[in-house]
């Protein structure tokens, strides 16, 4: 394997990265540049063509068209050099139910072309870092979903990839859960990998990534860090009100939205939107900062688009 | 989850050495369809392997007693029917392995999907999988031919080879079953090739009696059968008689492997990466 510690420049560059299924643009004329050690989450309604985009940088499948290049290399024509150094850590769980979790990892590891031993040495160290040693011998079906998900984590890191892809890593898990991960993610990030992070939740892609990508029908609309696109995209605070009868007449300050039965009323400063507040006395309003899943809602769209 | 171990986090940053050779992906593909497939073996294999030994005692045994008493071809008919089950036993366990248990983990269970992930490539993920399902097949052949000693069939000395023609018939019948699979979009559309291909097939590979010399057209059409020949083989081991003819079902069973495999491998590398 060639020694791609050396690289500096970015790890992943696209341009116009396009990937089409029949007549649909799943990824549509996609620019990239991903530094090393960077985390990029990507947010974007179902079927925006985030993980296509994924499939696409670990060589699961071939772009119809532009440029894609991965730690300099090329997909599908050099996947075995790129992959050597990737995880990943699929959407849908893919272990094999009727093994264990220790040889669930033993069995990837071979794929990735430890040892044996080597691999059981890192399973024996991944399993104790995500807190599942006393799991190591349970079936698959007998694990929480938590748990399995932890050990899919796992699986991304035998083969000490330097670059990390998680689609969906916490989708339908429990808080505690999802915030274990995190912690996990955070100190992957600090010992310097890549991450690249699907996700539907704001909270998440802004807790762990340095810069986000909103996509939609396979492009990307906005990108930047979390707290910047709040910024750069919308007013400081907003006032949500549901339920209300009849819109009121606004001053100039305040603009406003609506979206099936509720309404945002957007201002720079709290005081006009404390008045509104006030004046509305509507029972289920709330005042607070704009944030991360406004921008969202804001460029995708409000409504369901599916 | 406890706080990191520095020693744990200093582990995975490590540089590992990876072997990303053909032979370490060959057997890590191999090792996992072992492990799977022996961690349930015994209802893994119990039915592949108690059908031939129905067949042997139904047919062999049973009808065997109204079968003209010298047998066929020098062989008594239990060793006659024996030197055929030898065979499509290896035949029947790989084309399983590679229809049902290739699609299952292809559409259902997305096996493939973990193995993509990593180096290996789609030839070695295939060959992997041909190489278990190959092992698969020697192994069944010893234990039918094993079996069937004990119910009266009396091989040769030859006869240690015939876990050789079990791994090429399945290796071989691997192939096919990934061609079939690499073209099915659901998974009952496979018994139109079981009950259609792989019936027939057994029938008329010469498995229960001599197909030769009863009609022409009969004569080409098993001649044309990919079955025939390793049971051919496995035959004239039993009889411990090699005439310039067995030498031409060696070469056609390996000319029918080398064609499978290779278009085993491009088809798959098609329907996976798509
Ligand atoms: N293998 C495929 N064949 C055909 N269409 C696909 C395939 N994979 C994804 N798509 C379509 O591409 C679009 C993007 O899908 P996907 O990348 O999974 O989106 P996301 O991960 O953002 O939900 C969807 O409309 C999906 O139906
Ligand atoms: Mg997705």
């Amino acid at each position: 394997m060639e020694d791609l510690a050396a690289h500096s420049a970015p790890l992943i560059v696209a341009r116009g990265l396009t990937k089409q299924f029949g007549e649909l643009k799943a990824v549509d004329g996609v620019d990239l540049d991903i530094a090393p050690n960077e985390c990029v989450g990507f947010l974007g309604p179902n079927g925006a063509g985030k993980t296509t985009l994924m499939r696409l940088v670990f060589s699961a499948i071939a772009k119809t068209a532009g440029e894609l290049t991965v730690f300099g290399l090329t997909p599908m024509q050099q996947r075995k050099q790129i992959n050597a150094h990737v995880g990943v850590v699929f959407q849908d769980n893919n272990l094999d139910e009727e093994l264990n979790a220790a040889e669930c990892l033993l069995v990837h590891a071979l794929y990735c072309g430890l040892d044996h031993r080597t691999a059981r040495r890192r399973i024996a160290a991944l399993l104790d870092w995500l807190s599942l040693t006393a799991k190591a011998d349970s079936r698959i079906r007998a694990l929480s979903g938590g748990m399995v998900r932890r050990l899919m984590i796992a699986r991304a890191l035998l083969n000490s990839p330097k670059l990390l892809i998680l689609d969906e890593p916490t989708t339908g898990l429990d808080p505690q859960v999802r915030h274990a991960i995190w912690a996990a993610l955070r100190d992957l990030k600090r010992q310097g990998m890549t991450i690249l992070l699907t996700t539907h939740y704001m909270d998440e892609a802004q807790q762990l990534s340095d810069r986000i990508l909103i996509m939609d029908r396979g492009r990307i609309i906005l990108s930047g860090p979390p707290n910047d696109l709040v910024e750069a995209h919308l007013e400081r605070y907003v006032l949500q009100v549901s339920g209300l009868p009849a819109v009121p007449r606004l001053d100039g300050d305040i603009r406003h939205e609506h979206a099936g039965d509720a309404d945002y009323f957007y201002a720079n400063t709290e005081p006009p939107l404390q008045a509104l507040h006030e004046r509305l006395a509507a029972k289920y309003a709330i005042l607070r900062h704009a944030n991360l899943e406004d921008v969202f809602l804001k460029f995708t769209g409000r409504g369901l688009n599916e | 989850m406890t706080a990191a171990e520095p020693t744990v986090l200093a582990d995975l940053r490590g540089d590992l050495r990876l072997r990303t050779n053909l032979f370490w992906s060959l057997y890590g593909v191999w090792y996992r369809h072992f492990r799977v497939y022996t961690k349930t073996l015994l209802a893994n294999a119990t039915p592949p392997l108690l059908e031939p030994l129905f067949f042997f005692t139904a047919v062999a045994i049973g009808l065997g007693n109204y079968v003209q008493p010298g047998g066929f071809e020098g062989l008594s008919y239990r060793t006659f029917v024996a030197s055929g089950l030898v065979i499509s036993s290896a035949m029947f366990t790989a084309i399983f392995e590679t229809t049902f248990g290739t699609f299952v983990r292809l559409v259902f269970q997305k096996t493939y999907d973990a193995m993509l992930s990593t180096h290996l490539r789609v030839p070695e993920i295939f060959i992997g999988e041909m190489l278990f399902a190959a092992t698969k097949g020697a192994v069944f052949s010893t234990v039918v031919l094993l079996v069937t000693m004990a119910f009266g069939a009396r091989p040769t000395a030859w006869c240690v080879l015939v876990p050789v023609v079990g791994l090429l018939t399945s290796y071989l019948f691997a192939a096919i079953g990934l061609i079939v699979t690499s073209y099915v979009k659901m998974i009952n559309n496979f018994s139109f090739f079981t009950t259609g291909v792989i019936t027939p097939l057994f029938f008329f590979s010469g498995t229960f009696f001599p197909i030769k010399g009863h009609y022409v057209w009969l004569d080409v059409l098993s001649n044309a059968l990919p079955l025939t020949h390793p049971i051919e083989i496995s035959r004239a081991l039993f009889e411990a008689h090699f005439t310039p003819a067995t030498l031409a079902h060696v070469a056609v069973l390996f000319a029918y492997i080398a064609v499978c495999h290779t278009l085993a491998l491009r088809r798959m590398t098609k329907r996976v990466l798509s």
